[in-house]
């Protein structure tokens, strides 16, 4: 009936080992949905869906959970954003950057839907959720035929809307290991005013370690200004062993704007996108430094 | 295309149908249940206009399969008065005229609906967030954030249920 979606069949598979055999049977004609916000809007007249014939939904897999075991958070990866808005862990210490990450996510109508390995899965270079987990070391969990895996978030992104899962593999659980709790982080992202929906034109996420002054670590995330998000390791060098001051930050945010590599598009201009990196991650290098227990 | 079998409770009553799986919420309940309270504006999860609330929560019924409100229960904007008597938020709207052409309430008002049943206070700028997904292009945005004020305030006094999350 409906001339707007249009899929073969739907599947709702009862538990993984069923999921896997219905991804590995159906190959790339498959896709998995958990919220579905992403996928729904793929239909002619508004973005082309081209292969996706069949729906995996991966809801009753119970991978809608967060757990704190062992100063090691897990997330399950069918956890709607909306959880991670609300959820005491993410107030203090070095979670603050992912609390901020889906605030900044969407409206809480979409937020009740999409789901935390949803905007993992669709690998796009702006979203938003990447970024804290980017600098966190997040470690993603999949199966499929061959068992379980892990993956390191920053090799899970390969290309524009493209991750290293495999057509039969399924997102089940997104790590965030024991980490420094005296670390200071933050988010940051610019979008349109107009509009709490629109993506962002950069955003960016930061983590520092410091000690008297110094900085002991430092890690930086960029997104939206290259075809995957990732870590500006050259800024993060600036940053190691240095004394944190307000120059040694301004080098770091013009070094993180050395290495984007942005594109015009609709949003902005590659050269504003450029611009707009340096003032990003100085802000956000500032609250995590503000942030940092010493 | 292989149909499915679905069972949603909406507006109270249970409705067992058969749907293809393409189908979204919005169709289901527009066109197989007749529901037309319940608009569809963008169509991609940008308007609000098409928003229900699903277990209790604001979803955007064009953002969802039918088949994925399998065994849920959902309210759209026809069942949320009691019988002749119109709900709080639908009064609060029609006194303070926040609206014009009338094609986002729906949408704004099933929006308000879950945040003031799911919170026990609201103030304006919670409204505001929490009416961000719905884009009104005639009214504007005070006098609905008022109405919804204003009948957040009478179903604190008349309804002390509210604040919690419905069984």
């Amino acid at each position: 009936m409906s001339v707007y979606f249009q899929i073969e069949e739907y599947h709702r598979p009862r538990d993984l080992a069923q999921a896997v055999e219905i991804l590995s049977r159906l190959g790339k004609k498959a896709r998995v949905i958990a919220g579905g916000t992403d996928i729904l809007p793929l239909r002619p007249g508004v973005r082309e869906n081209d292969s996706i014939r069949h729906l995996v939904d991966i809801s009753k897999l119970d991978l809608n959970y967060l757990k704190k075991e062992n100063d090691q958070i897990r997330i399950g990866a069918a956890t709607n954003i909306n959880t991670i808005c609300t959820s005491p862990l993410f107030l203090s210490g070095p979670y603050r950057a992912l609390a901020e990450a889906a605030d900044s996510h969407s409206t809480t109508t979409i937020k009740n839907r999409a789901t935390v390995g949803g905007n993992l899965c669709n690998a796009s270079a702006c979203a938003d959720l990447t970024l804290p987990l980017l600098v966190l070391d997040a470690i993603l969990v999949a199966a499929g035929p061959k068992g379980e895996r892990e993956i390191p978030i920053e090799s899970f992104f390969k290309g524009a809307n493209y991750m290293a899962l495999d057509p039969a593999e399924v997102l089940l659980e997104i790590r965030i290991p024991r980490c420094p709790q005296k670390a200071g982080t933050a988010f940051v992202k610019l979008r349109r005013h107009q509009t709490a929906i629109d993506m962002a034109i950069v955003n960016t996420a930061t983590f520092i370690t410091c000690n008297k002054g110094h900085c002991e670590a430092a890690r930086i995330a960029l997104g939206a200004v290259a075809p995957i998000a990732f870590r500006s390791k050259k800024a993060e060098s600036v940053l190691a062993g240095a004394e944190l001051s307000e120059e040694t930050i301004q080098k770091a945010a013009a070094t993180a704007a050395e290495e984007a590599r942005p594109i015009d598009d609709l949003r902005a201009t590659a050269a504003y996108r450029k611009k707009m990196v340096r003032v990003l991650v100085r802000r956000s290098l500032e609250t995590s430094m503000r942030r940092c227990r010493s | 295309m292989t149909q499915i079998d679905i069972k949603i409770q909406v507006n109270g009553l249970w409705h067992e149908l058969a749907v293809d799986p393409g189908d979204r919420l919005v169709d289901v309940l527009r066109d197989r249940l007749n529901l037309t309270g319940t608009k569809e504006g963008c169509g991609e999860g940008e308007c609000g206009a098409c928003t229900v609330n699903l277990n209790g929560q604001a979803v955007l019924s064009c953002l969802m399969l039918a088949v994925q409100a399998d065994n849920c229960t959902i309210l759209t904007i026809e069942g949320l008065q009691k019988g002749s008597e119109l709900h709080p938020l639908q009064k609060a709207f029609i006194s303070e005229a926040a609206l014009q052409c009338g094609y986002c309430t729906p949408g704004m008002i099933m929006a308000a609906n879950s945040l003031i049943n799911n919170e026990s206070e609201v103030t304006g700028s919670m409204i505001r967030q929490h009416l961000s997904n719905n884009l009104c292009r005639c009214t504007g945005y005070d006098r609905p954030v008022k109405a919804v004020l204003k009948a957040a305030k009478m179903v604190s006094k008349t309804m002390p249920e509210a604040g919690k999350p419905p069984v």
